[in-house]
C-alpha cells in the first residue's frame, strides 16, 4: 500500500518501496500442493482469490475434475473476500477523501452509523471466508480437488438467516454513498472482465473487452503483455500498446444487465450512463457490488445447503504432468495464473499478473490527464486531491510487486 | 496495575511494515471494535492502514514491526524504528524468520530474481534475513499470520514494561505445543491418520487453527524451546521423505532452525 506520487504537467509515476519477494521464481522446484500455500501470502487483503486461482490453475494443469458443489463453495468464498475488501476499501481506505476529512478517526466520529454499517458488512464477508476457509487471513481448507473439511453447516445457517438484516444495511449504506460527492472526471479507456452468460461473472469466465473483443482465458497472454523497465519492480501490462482498467468500474460497464435485483435497482438509481469513464465511480461500482454479492452469497448458499455438504470433501486424483491457466476476478480486477507441472507434481514454470500490475498504467495515464485541472490548487490540495484519485483505485502494492 | 496504566499512560505506538503481505496487520484490524479499544489506550504514531500522515520520526515507547527487510528503504526503516522505540516488538513470521521470501536462501538464491525479471540491474535482491540479523528485537508475536487474540492478551504486559517507573517485565510465551490446543478442540490427530504434521515440535498459541482445518502444521510459528526435534524428525519419517521434510520446512523459514536444533541435540 505504500505508494509515494510524483506529478508534473507531462507525467505521472508511482513510485514503490515494496522489496521483491519473488514468489514465481520460489514456486519454481517447488511440489504443487505447496503452490496456493506460498501463492496466497502475496496478499493479506486477497489471499482467497490467490488460493482460489492457483488451485484452479493447478487443476487444470493436472485435469482435475472437481464437483460443482465445489466450485459453488469456492464461488462463495470469493464472494465475501470481495464483500469485505470492497467494504474496508470504500468506507475506511476511500470515503474520508471525498468529505475531506485527514483520517478515518474524524470520519468514525462524524458518521457513527454509518461506520458501524460498514464494519457489520465487512464482518459478514469474513465470516463466509472464515466459515468455509477455517480463517480469513490466508484461509486452509480448500486444495486441489475440493476441500479438506465440509464447512459447519450450523454456520453456514447462520450467514444465510444474517443476510437479509446486512443487505438492508448495505442499502441504508447505499443511500448514504449516493449523497457523496466525487470530482467530475473522465477519460475514454477499454474495460476488461470475466464475463459467462448469463452470470455475473467472479469465479469463471471468458475474457470480455468492452470494445467487443472476446476470448479464452487461455489466451490471456497472446493479449495482454506484462512490460518491466529497468530499475522497476512492477511489470506493468498492456493490451496493444494501451492502457486498460479492470475491476469493480470494469465489471459494471461490462456486466451490469447481469445484477441481482436489488444491486440493478441500486444502479438504476444513480443514472448513470454506459460506458461510464469515471474512475471515482468505482467506488460506487463496489458498492453495487457489495448489494450483488451479498444477494448472491446467500443465494448459492441456500442451494448448497439444500443439497449434500459432502460433494465438497476433495476427491482422489492423478498427479500428472501438464500446462494451466485460470483467472478469477479479485476485488481489484482479473488475476491471472499460468503454471506447468511436470510427472511427479512438481512446478516447473509460473506466472502471476495481478490486478494492481494490470491498472497501474491506466491510472498514471488518468493522472497524466488529471493532473492540469488541478494546477492552480496549492502543493498540498493538490497532492490531496492526487491521493484520493490514487485511493479510488484502491492498488494493492504487495500484490503489483509480489 | 493496568488501570494506573490507563488513567496516566498512554505510551507511543508504531505499526510498521517493511514487505510483507501486510496479513499480520490485517489480523489486528480485523478484530474490529476490540482493536479500536486498544488504539484507544495508547498514543497510535503510525499505522498506514488507517491514516496517511507522515510519520514524523518521534520517539516510541514500542514499535511494531511487520514483514521482512529486503530493500535497502526497510533495512534503514528498521534500523530508525530500533532507535526510536524503548522496546521493539515483531509481528509475524517474515519478521521473525524470513517467512516465504526466505525460501530462495535455500535453493537458487540470488539467481531466483531470473526467474521473474528480464531487468535486474539496479534491484534489491539480498539474502534474506530475519528482524533479529539486523536489530534487538524484545518479543516476537509468531504466525502466519499472527493470532490477534494472542496480540491482545500480550500487548497489555508489553505496555506495562514501558511504564515510566515500571518494573513489569517483558513477557514471555509459555513453552507448549500446538498439540495443546489440538487436543482440547477435540480434533482427530493428524499423525495417528499418518498425516504430516508439525505440531509437537511447534510453539502453540494459535489454536491449532490448520489441524483443525485437517491441515497439518508445518511450523509457521517456530521450534519451541524445548521440542525434540531430532525424535519429531524421525516420527515423520514414516510420512514424509527427507525431500519432503526439508521443502515442508522451508515454507516458513524453518529449515535453519530444524538443522541448528538438530546439530545442537546431537
Amino acid at each position: 500500500m505504500a505508494s509515494v506520487v510524483k506529478g508534473d504537467v507531462k507525467s505521472a509515476k508511482l513510485e514503490v518501496q515494496e522489496g521483491i519477494r519473488l514468489i514465481e521464481g520460489v514456486l519454481i522446484g517447488r511440489h504443487y500442493a505447496d503452490m496456493p500455500i506460498v501463492a496466497q501470502r502475496i496478499c493479506g487483503i486477497c489471499p482467497v482469490v490467490h488460493n482460489l486461482t492457483s488451485i484452479k490453475a493447478l487443476e487444470n494443469a493436472m485435469k482435475v475434475q472437481v464437483t460443482p458443489a465445489t466450485k459453488k463453495m469456492r464461488e462463495i468464498m470469493e464472494l465475501g473476500q470481495i464483500i469485505h475488501s470492497h467494504a474496508l476499501h470504500l468506507f475506511f481506505l476511500s470515503l474520508a477523501d471525498f468529505l475531506d476529512m485527514d483520517n478515518d478517526i474524524q470520519l468514525v466520529k462524524e458518521y457513527p452509523e454509518e461506520a458501524k454499517r460498514a464494519v457489520r458488512i465487512r464482518e459478514f464477508g469474513m465470516a463466509i471466508v472464515k466459515v468455509i476457509g477455517g480463517r480469513v487471513v490466508h484461509p486452509l481448507t480448500n486444495e486441489v480437488g475440493g476441500f479438506k473439511k465440509v464447512p459447519d453447516e450450523e454456520e453456514l445457517r447462520k450467514i444465510v438467516a444474517n443476510s437479509d438484516e446486512i443487505l438492508k444495511e448495505a442499502l441504508e449504506l447505499a443511500e448514504f454513498f449516493k449523497t457523496i460527492k466525487v470530482p467530475d472526471f473522465s477519460r475514454v479507456t477499454e474495460y476488461v472482465c470475466l464475463g459467462k452468460r448469463p452470470n455475473y461473472s467472479i469465479y469463471d469466465g471468458d475474457i470480455v473487452f468492452s470494445k467487443g473483443l472476446h476470448i479464452p482465458v487461455k489466451k490471456f497472454e497472446d493479449n495482454f503483455q506484462e512490460l518491466q523497465k529497468q530499475n522497476e519492480v512492477i511489470k506493468k501490462v498492456e493490451h496493444a500498446g494501451k492502457s486498460y482498467m479492470i475491476g469493480a468500474i470494469a465489471r459494471i460497464n461490462i456486466n451490469h444487465s447481469k445484477l441481482n435485483p436489488y444491486a440493478q435497482n441500486y444502479l438504476e438509481s444513480l443514472g448513470w450512463r454506459f460506458p461510464d469513464f469515471n474512475p471515482f465511480h468505482n467506488i460506487l461500482a463496489q458498492m453495487i457490488e457489495i448489494i450483488h454479492s451479498i444477494e448472491e452469497s446467500a443465494r448459492l448458499l441456500k442451494e448448497l445447503l439444500n443439497s449434500d455438504l459432502n460433494e465438497v470433501v476433495t476427491k482422489p486424483y492423478k498427479v500428472m504432468e501438464g500446462t494451466g491457466v485460470a483467472a478469477v476476478e479479485a476485488p481489484r480486477g482479473t488475476l491471472y495464473y499460468h503454471v506447468e507441472v511436470d510427472a511427479r507434481g512438481y512446478i516447473k514454470n509460473v506466472n502471476i499478473i495481478t490486478p494492481t500490475a494490470q491498472f497501474l498504467a491506466n491510472l498514471e495515464d488518468d493522472i497524466a490527464e488529471y493532473i492540469p485541472g488541478i494546477l492552480d490548487l496549492s502543493n498540498k490540495e493538490r497532492e490531496r486531491k492526487l491521493r484520493a484519485f490514487i485511493r479510488a483505485y484502491d492498488p494493492c502494492i504487495s500484490c503489483a510487486v509480489h | 496495575m493496568a488501570e494506573q496504566r490507563k488513567k496516566f499512560f498512554k505510551p507511543k505506538v508504531a505499526i510498521i511494515s517493511l514487505t510483507s503481505c501486510e496479513g499480520c496487520q490485517f489480523a489486528l484490524l480485523d478484530l474490529g471494535e476490540r482493536f479500536l479499544d486498544f488504539a484507544n489506550e495508547i498514543e497510535m504514531m503510525d499505522f498506514r492502514l488507517l491514516e496517511d500522515e507522515e510519520d514524523a520520526g518521534l520517539k516510541l515507547d514500542i514499535g511494531i514491526v511487520e514483514g521482512t527487510p529486503i530493500t535497502e528503504a526497510n533495512v534503514k526503516t528498521l534500523q530508525e524504528l530500533r532507535k526510536r522505540s524503548k522496546i521493539l516488538v515483531v509481528l509475524g513470521n517474515c519478521a521473525a524468520m524470513g517467512g516465504i521470501p526466505e525460501i530462495k536462501n535455500y535453493h537458487e538464491g540470488a539467481n531466483t530474481i531470473k526467474h521473474v525479471y528480464k531487468y535486474i540491474h539496479g534491484i534489491n535482491n539480498p539474502e534474506i534475513k530475519e528482524v533479529d540479523n539486523f536489530v534487538k528485537v524484545d518479543f516476537t508475536f509468531p504466525g502466519c499470520p499472527i493470532n490477534a487474540e494472542e496480540f491482545l492478551k500480550y500487548m497489555p504486559e508489553i505496555m506495562e514494561a514501558c511504564l515510566p517507573a515500571g518494573r513489569a517485565e517483558i513477557p514471555q510465551m509459555p513453552d507448549q505445543p500446538v498439540c495443546v490446543e489440538c487436543k482440547a478442540a477435540g480434533n482427530k490427530c493428524l499423525l495417528l491418520d499418518n498425516k504430516p504434521c508439525f505440531g509437537p515440535m511447534i510453539l502453540g498459541g494459535c489454536n491449532a487453527v490448520c489441524p483443525t482445518s485437517r491441515m497439518g502444521c508445518q511450523g509457521c510459528r517456530g521450534l519451541r524451546p524445548k521440542g525434540n526435534v531430532t525424535a519429531m524428525r524421525q516420527a515423520l519419517k514414516r510420512m514424509m521423505t527427507d525431500e519432503e521434510f526439508e521443502n515442508t520446512t522451508e515454507i516458513y523459514g524453518l529449515r535453519d532452525d530444524v538443522e541448528d536444533r538438530i546439530k545442537s541435540e546431537k
